[in-house]
């Protein structure tokens, strides 16, 4: 407020004025020279052009911004971004859908494909969604229906009313509404597939089961909803179920296992991954998987139970070991209790124990994905080959990351009939050891090598082999 | 847009207005400006010089798609090198040019080809 950094003097003091030199009495009213140092005495601010009786008010208000109308005015910024040429298609697409003439054959191309490019963009909308539709689809699978509305889903079953596969990823707008009319809208479902239907509330899974008794398969992912009695129901009225996966399920308990003892014989696909949520921390005990697993396990071909913290060792040699009859694929990531002997000596000993109780022993795993158990190394991964080896198609050991070089190398030795492998984070992982698998394994399509530090940029490369992750070639691009 | 049956072989130096050559899967050769190519991330990389790709090599990049298709995507990509930093005003609607006939198939084209977020 004041124009010199000193204070002002105290009213009522002498103080000689900077200009004229005159002794002067400091009012309220008296003023800072300009330039500063000093004060001015009366005549001399008044000569000097400025007002001494200026009132200083209190500062004004900064006018609220808007238009006076109270509201806030929400300043839009577009950013402008070049139309790229798969949202101009989509649009087209969108614009002449009611006229699938003019869209020329569609036979000959891949819908499938098409539906991924479109929803790899987030652009299905309700106005494109009917490219996918026709009263004979059978399947259905669409990668990402965020933007599809209650309506829209309704509208979706009302025109493929013979769908017995359905599939929507990213389906959060999925209301308890669009399951009530899919009940009936949709009577020959066998195989509901649903990534994110957070909506759905506990009644109206229960009312969905019961209208659906002949369901074979019901994979979920991501409900905190559903409930005990939504799993109560889901036993009792579909009979036939096949596939189960509950992924990501906030409620999950060791209650809910118990009901699925009564599915042993027919259930062949079980996925039961990340239970719980921050509230319901690791709510799967090891005790109650072993006794799903003995009940369930001999008809199980497939079983997923990866980051269930409780799994240990005891899991694999009072659950898997005794129980499994036909398992061809194997999930347990991050289960870190899991140790390097307890893995190896599960499968040393899984033929063996079979043979002695006189039972038809496991035959060799198709994919086993052991990834993520940092624990794990070289025992396990031998033992594992020595069981599976040549059965292998898919072999994750992702974060192995004592793993010996001779051990990786031996992967190649064993598993001679791999697809697709990832040694990421294998750290004794080098060219020799890709070397080996591209001489060895002539299925081979795709191996991730991500933070594997000792490949160079010499790793050895062969046409239709991708090699994923190789850090050292992207330092020499940049 | 240039359509030719080019015979004569491509240049080995490489500059932002030497021309590559796009052949469709049913025989078809287009000559593009390199500038206008670069703006498709994957035929980006395919003409990257310190790659070893074939495409490379010899500028020519085979593609699998039937002419009328590649066709439009050297259109698309003449008119992106064109416009893409000239206000939206000026900016022609290229909506225009599509026809719905070939909407499905341009559309797989410019998911491989386009790659937005390589370019």
């Amino acid at each position: 407020m004041w124009k010199s950094d000193l204070p002002k003097p105290p009213i009522g003091s002498f103080e000689k004025c900077a200009k004229c030199m005159a002794q002067f009495t400091v009012t309220k009213y008296t003023l800072a020279a300009n330039p500063p140092p000093g004060w001015l005495c009366h005549p001399c601010a008044k000569a000097g052009g400025s007002d001494p009786f200026k009132k200083v008010g209190p500062r004004k208000r900064k006018a609220p911004a808007g238009d006076g109308s109270g509201r806030r005015v929400v300043v839009y910024f577009e950013e402008r971004k070049f139309p790229s040429l798969v949202s101009l298609c989509i649009d087209l697409i969108g614009a002449c859908i009611d006229d699938v003439e003019a869209l020329g054959d569609i036979g000959n191309v891949n819908m499938d494909e098409i539906a991924k490019t479109i929803s790899k963009s987030r652009l299905l909308t309700a106005q494109n969604a009917p490219l996918f539709y026709d009263v004979q689809n059978a399947r259905l699978s669409l990668y990402d229906v965020t933007k599809l509305e209650p309506p829209a889903l309704i509208a979706l079953s009302n025109l493929n009313p013979n769908l017995t596969e359905l599939r929507l990823d990213y389906c959060g707008r999925t209301t308890d509404e669009v399951l009530a009319h899919w009940e009936t809208a949709l009577p020959n479902l066998k195989r509901l597939e649903l990534l994110g239907p957070f909506l759905v509330k506990a009644p109206a899974w229960q009312s969905f089961f019961r209208a659906h008794p002949s369901l074979e398969g019901f994979l979920i992912t991501q409900s905190p909803r559903f409930d005990l009695d939504c799993m109560c129901a889901l036993v009792e009225s579909c009979k036939n179920l096949q596939e189960l996966r509950l992924v990501e399920i906030g409620l999950m308990q060791d209650s809910f296992l118990e009901p699925l003892h009564n599915l042993a014989g027919t259930l062949s696909s079980l996925s039961l991954a990340s239970p719980g949520s921050t509230m319901n921390i690791d709510p799967l005990s090891e005790d109650a998987l072993i006794k799903l697993i003995a009940a369930v396990g001999p008809g199980l071909t497939h079983l997923d139970l990866s980051y269930n913290a409780d799994i240990g060792d005891q899991f694999l040699f009072k659950g898997l070991k005794p129980h499994t009859r036909k398992l061809k694929s194997l999930r347990l990531e991050h289960c870190l209790e899991l140790t390097n002997a307890g893995v190896a000596e599960f499968f040393d000993a899984w033929v063996t124990t079979a043979q002695k109780a006189g039972v038809e022993p496991n035959p060799p795993l198709e994919r086993i994905n052991l990834s993520r158990n940092h624990g794990l190394g070289s025992d396990a991964l031998i033992a594992l080959l020595e069981h599976s080896g040549p059965g292998l198609t898919h072999l994750n050991i992702n974060e192995w990351k004592a793993a010996s070089q001779d051990s990786l190398q031996t992967i190649a030795e064993r598993a001679p009939n791999l697809h697709t492998l990832d040694i990421g984070f294998c750290r004794e992982a080098d060219d020799s050891v890709i070397k080996a698998l591209l001489d060895s394994c002539q299925t081979l399509s795709e191996v991730k090598v991500w933070g594997c530090q000792r490949l160079t940029v010499a790793c050895p490369r062969k046409r239709g082999v991708n090699i994923i992750g190789v850090e050292a070639g992207q330092l020499v691009q940049s | 847009m240039v359509e030719e049956h080019a015979e004569g072989n491509a240049a080995p130096a490489t500059s932002e207005n030497d021309w590559v050559r796009l052949i469709s899967n049913d025989g078809y050769t287009f000559l593009i400006r390199r500038k206008v190519a670069m703006n498709s991330g994957t035929l980006k990389n395919m003409l990257n010089e310190e790659s070893n790709f074939a495409e490379a090599a010899t500028n020519t990049c085979m593609i699998s798609e039937r002419g009328i298709i590649v066709e439009k995507l050297c259109e698309y990509l003449s008119y992106k090198a064109l416009y893409q930093n000239s206000p939206q005003k000026e900016t022609p609607e290229f909506q225009e040019r599509l026809q719905p006939e070939i909407a499905l198939d341009l559309l797989m084209a410019a998911d491989y080809y386009e790659d937005p977020t390589e370019s």
